[in-house]
């Protein structure tokens, strides 16, 4: 997953948004008991800004981990032995769980489970028997790239 | 409607396709998922899109706050998968959603070219970890200005798994504009699988 335009802005407006709702009763005059029902929903929605930042933070250095992956990894093939959909979606995009067996070259076969954010088109094409590229870390093999 | 049915009754018999009444192509590429049908085309025409190339092209509506209509034509690049998973050619500005704001989405890698005028009419998108090299000499000179200069104003491609998906922002383009849909969508078609080949 990455964050889009849509993303900083909904970071950017909970967190003004908020920030304003903190500071701004006081700053105005309001009384202390107004000031405070607003700072309580004003907190709210900064937390929520923060936590969107958080997310789309741990985004980014995963990004850059799978990034470093494959460039350095070791290539490798993941055969799909069974698909399971949770029935969760995010972003109406479903969570798909993958049995994969694994194959890299002078690690071996092992079986995985790795469950995958994937969109509509292309979880309707994990099916079992699908063969994927992997890209997998050179010093732990455990630590894989799907690509699909 | 009957304009609609009768204007894909002549292509159908112009270009020796067979019209079908409407054909459920399945969930394939994103610009099918968005409609709520599923990938609904009605009505459609099956056969060459152009010479070598066989596929359909049909009529896409979907409605979410408003009603989105699309001419589409697809085929088949099975052996892209391999090389290139995911290739959207987006023309800048179309619209195929207004009533979903997600701040997070699918990753994705953008990709960079040389062209002004390719970068200034298309978006194009790829899945990440996509091998730069194969993408460069998929976008050749000829191709990138082929798409910057040839297909239709308001054309745009999307590769998904192997199924290649050209469309056009019109309800009823008239026999011209489906035939310029099919042989655009064809030429892509054809310079994916000659560059999978190589």
């Amino acid at each position: 997953m990455q964050i889009n335009r849509v993303g900083y802005f909904l970071i950017a407006l909970f967190g003004g948004l908020g920030l304003a709702m903190c500071i701004g009763p006081p700053l105005a005059g309001a009384n202390a008991e107004t000031s405070l029902i607003v700072a309580s929903t004003g907190a709210i929605f900064v937390l929520t800004a923060v936590g969107l930042g958080l997310y789309a933070r741990h985004n980014v250095k995963k990004a850059a981990h799978n990034d470093w992956i494959f460039q350095n990894g070791i290539k490798g093939t993941a055969t799909i032995v069974a698909v399971g959909n949770s029935h969760t979606t995010v972003n109406e995009m479903p969570l798909m769980k993958l049995t994969l067996d694994v194959d890299i070259p002078g690690v071996g076969r092992t079986e995985f489970t790795r469950r995958e954010v994937m969109p509509v088109f292309t979880a309707n094409r994990m099916e079992q028997g699908l063969i994927l590229p992997v890209y997998a870390n050179p010093q732990a093999p455990g630590d894989f790239i799907l690509v699909w | 409607m009957a304009d609609l049915d009768a204007s894909y009754a002549a292509f159908a018999a112009a270009r020796g396709m067979e019209l079908v009444p409407g054909v459920d192509v399945g969930q394939l590429t994103p610009l099918l998922v968005e409609s709520t049908a599923g990938g609904q085309l009605n009505p459609a025409a099956r056969g060459p899109l152009a010479e070598g190339v066989d596929g359909i092209v049909g009529h896409l509506a979907y409605q979410r706050n408003k009603k989105f209509r699309f001419t589409v034509a697809l085929t088949q690049v099975p052996s892209s998968t391999p090389f290139v998973p995911r290739l959207f050619c987006i023309r800048k500005g179309r619209s195929t959603r207004d009533d979903e704001f997600y701040g997070f989405e699918a990753r994705h890698a953008k990709l960079w070219t040389e062209s002004t005028r390719l970068n200034e009419r298309f978006t194009v998108t790829t899945g990440p970890y996509q091998d730069p090299n194969w993408m460069r000499q998929l976008f050749s000179p000829a191709l990138v200005d082929w798409l910057a200069n040839k297909p239709p104003q308001d054309f745009s491609f999307e590769l998904a798994y192997g199924t290649l998906l050209g469309s056009v922002e019109e309800d009823d383009p008239g026999p011209d504009g489906m035939a310029a849909l099919c042989d655009a969508t064809a030429h892509v078609a054809e310079r994916i699988a000659r560059e999978c080949e190589e």
